[in-house]
């Protein structure tokens, strides 16, 4: 069955290109993509449109992508839903911190369709 | 942290190449013409950081590469159907994505940098400046068909 996916980054052109990526990985994923632009509309559009897999940029305006895995985790509506991030930071003490925090997976832009379906291929 | 400049261009360059080349579909290689400044209008984009180093990067192109860049990173057929704020936008990622790559290079384990929010800008004779204590590093490189100028602006706080 199709997964179901949402995509958080303020950048509606970076959205695009992981949309993108996403299709061109061969994954089975739903028609409908969602997207939001930081942590607090992501959280919002969970609410009412729950999702399998979350893609989260984390330096973002408003909500950042550290802030939303720590609210996102919070919520056991949620428990089920699997948090990628997606980051220009390589620092491995932000990916332990951020994994400790909830998040199940770290893809380090730039990136390939490869990277992106090997990350996201034990969720699908 | 003591960086020498040639250690920091080398991570400017090797970090840009990684971005174009991931993403893109483009090689980057310095270029080895005199840079006379980018003819007609350009597209700055730039990013901040601050920590153990402060600074600015800053990655300039002319409007027609900008939107090749664009182009090759959305996987557009046809560059005319991509908008100025795509555009512009496309600018901004490749400064952070360039900024994140050279970041990993010279940042040690334990020290912290903070980067900004990219932005964008238009117009002619663009050029970012941080005072005169900065350091500068600049360099001129071929995209293809194209050129870019790369900047980076650096001080080490007291």
């Amino acid at each position: 069955m199709a997964k179901t996916l949402m995509v958080v980054d303020d950048s509606a052109t970076m959205r695009k290109i992981i949309t993108r990526t996403i299709r061109k990985a061969g994954l089975s994923v739903a028609d409908e993509i969602l997207e939001a632009g930081d942590g607090g509309e992501a959280l919002e559009k969970l609410k009412s449109s729950p999702v399998d897999i979350v893609l989260c940029d984390i330096n973002m305006p408003g909500m950042n992508g550290l802030e939303f895995v720590k609210q996102a985790r919070q919520d056991p509506a949620n428990a089920n839903t699997k948090i990628i991030m997606i980051s220009t930071e390589s620092a491995e003490d932000l990916i332990h911190g951020v994994k400790a925090d909830g998040a199940d997976g770290y893809v380090t832009k730039p990136f390939t369709p490869e990277t992106i379906q090997k990350e996201l291929s034990p969720f699908m | 942290m003591a960086l020498a400049q040639e250690s920091l261009l080398q991570a400017l360059l090797d970090g840009t190449r990684d971005v174009f080349e991931t993403m893109m579909f483009m090689t980057v290689e310095p270029s080895n013409e005199m840079y006379e400044g980018i003819d007609g209008e350009a597209l700055l984009g730039s990013i901040t950081f601050e920590g153990v180093i402060e600074g600015c990067l800053g990655i300039c192109t002319s409007l027609d590469s900008a939107r090749a860049i664009a182009c090759n990173m959305m996987g557009a057929d046809n560059p005319d159907t991509l908008s100025s704020v795509e555009i512009a936008d496309a600018m901004g990622e490749v400064a952070n994505m360039v900024m994140g790559a050279v970041k990993g290079k010279i940042v040690a384990s334990g020290d912290d940098i903070h980067v900004s929010i990219p932005t964008v800008v238009r117009g002619t004779e663009l050029q970012n400046s941080l005072g005169d204590d900065a350091h500068e590093i600049t360099e001129t490189v071929s995209l293809d068909e194209s050129i870019a100028r790369l900047t980076l602006l650096y001080r080490f706080p007291a």
